[in-house]
């Protein structure tokens, strides 16, 4: 069932569109363009390779942002599924963020050899990416358990969300690098998890090295907590879903 | 062995009386407690001890006014919603058709979205794929496969709907008033399924406003006014202590 439903949410967000999945290109690229025009060449940052370096970037969070504020929707748009038939309710969140891993994989794999076009010298370091999509997968699974059930009960979440996502938008080094912020700041900068995947990447891709010890712990102990945060949410609230929707 | 047993059914709401349902809303409720101004809802017992029992092959219809805890006793049963008090236990695999087209999405195909409700309802997607042909002639939709579902009239999705509903095997068959929609024809196929689950010793429990398709398929009856059983026993006279409640309330012979 879940294989159904995440086929049946990924052929929906591509259908009624002319260009189709290449939305998902386009966007992530426009978005490479311009703050590369902004950032490298207005601010004048000096980051080597800013296009590629960015992309990486954006795609990362792209990831992080659809996949997460997708999932808290999906209860609330869903309510027959949560009331009128017996499944796993779980399992609704789940196929939707494995709709989104998937578009998510996709967008790499295109867009991974476009960095060669930019000048990447890509490695077999490059095959350590599944390792930190699936990670992001997982952490995205986590959020997106808890923040369906709560935004089920509370439809503020939905608000808050997407606020809370403006500002992890600039909490990561997604357009700038994480040596620009005050060494004081730096530890808990740096606890961030989607910070850990975003420099993991960048590290496979424009370093050629593995992400470091420090990003795995980091990025493991977060995908523990917030699982287990997730599923402990959305246990404790399912009884009631049938009745709140 | 019986297929369904209820014992002491209690299920409560909670109708908060003023609606605050967001955070902010619920922060400004809290102060109001500390202004000893309660943060009050209002209890509501959509179903009041109910027992029931229903034996190996029999089917239950459910009858009674607007709000009278019909649906509710079916979500109950269907496990979409848990108990307050008491316990129900169930025989059997148990298939909900509490809802037609649940899942269906206007911009997928009639094949797609067959494949989707198909597999909501507990059918095996293997399953669900050597069956799609027969379930699009049976509703009489095998032309318009590829079409959008956004293409077909409201009374074609239904149709598509319940053709697929059908197909599911369970021993125990929850419907809710669902069999109101479609044309005569197709009314007749559903009753002529109705009457295969019959055969096969199969249960329907069926909310239902129309007495006489419960007095057809159901034995046993049970009557729920404002959440407690009014009556409970054969359906004839189940319906009958209805239509007399009806009656001496509206004024009418």
């Amino acid at each position: 069932m879940m294989t159904v439903l995440a086929q049946k949410d990924f052929k929906i967000r591509y259908r009624n569109s002319v260009l189709g999945f290449l939305w998902s290109l386009l966007n992530p690229l426009a978005y490479m363009v311009i703050l590369t025009l902004v950032f490298s060449l207005l601010l004048r940052v000096s980051i080597p390779n800013f296009a590629a370096w960015v992309l990486i970037g954006i795609l990362v969070w792209r990831f992080f942002s659809i996949g997460t504020a997708q999932g808290l929707s999906t209860l609330v748009a869903n309510p027959s599924l949560v009331s009128k038939v017996c499944i796993p309710r779980h399992v609704i969140v789940l196929s939707n963020n494995v709709a989104n891993f998937l578009g998510s994989a996709l967008e790499f794999l295109v867009l991974v050899p476009l960095l060669a076009l930019l000048g990447v010298d890509l490695t077999a370091y490059a095959l350590f990416l599944p390792v930190i999509l699936v990670s992001e997968f997982l952490l995205v699974f986590g959020l997106s358990l808890s923040l369906s059930a709560l935004n089920l009960r509370y439809r503020d979440f939905y608000q808050l969300w997407d606020i809370a996502l403006q500002l992890g938008f600039f909490l990561s080094p997604i357009v700038y690098d994480a040596s620009l912020i005050p060494s004081g700041f730096q530890l808990v900068y740096s606890l961030n998890p989607v910070t850990r995947l975003i420099e993991s990447a960048r590290d496979i891709f424009l370093l050629n090295k593995l992400p470091t010890l420090f990003d795995n712990a980091v990025i493991l102990s977060s995908i523990a907590i917030i699982l287990a945060f997730g599923f402990l949410i959305f246990r404790r609230l399912e009884g009631r879903f049938a009745e709140e929707l | 062995m019986s297929v369904i047993q209820v014992d002491e059914l209690w299920k409560r709401f909670r109708i908060p009386h003023e609606r605050r349902v967001t955070v902010l809303e619920h922060l400004a409720g809290l102060l109001s407690i500390l202004e000893r101004k309660r943060y009050s809802y209002e209890e509501f017992w959509a179903l009041k001890d109910v027992n029931l029992k229903l034996e190996y092959g029999e089917s239950l219809g459910i009858v009674g006014p607007n709000g009278s805890g019909k649906s509710t006793l079916l979500k109950l049963i269907a496990r979409v919603m848990r108990p307050d008090k008491g316990a129900i236990k169930t025989n059997g695999s148990t298939a909900s058709v509490l809802e037609l087209g649940i899942g269906f999405h206007s911009d997928l195909t009639v094949k797609e979205n067959a494949l989707v409700y198909g597999v909501i309802m507990g059918l095996p997607r293997s399953e669900m794929r050597k069956r799609t042909d027969s379930i699009l002639d049976f509703a009489g939709l095998t032309r318009f496969q590829d079409a959008k579902l956004k293409s077909l009239s409201s009374g074609m999705q239904v149709r598509l709907a319940f053709s697929i509903a059908i197909e599911i095997e369970a021993d125990i068959f929850l419907v809710d008033e669902a069999l109101a929609v479609g044309d005569m024809e197709f009314q007749e196929k559903c009753l002529n399924k109705f009457r295969e689950f019959k055969k096969a010793k199969k249960s329907i429990v069926l909310v239902s406003h129309s007495m006489d398709l419960v007095k057809r398929f159901c034995e046993r009856t049970l009557y729920l006014l404002n959440g407690e059983t009014r009556a409970f026993g054969p359906s004839e006279e189940a319906t009958r202590q209805y239509l007399e409640d009806v009656k001496s309330s509206t004024g009418t012979n």
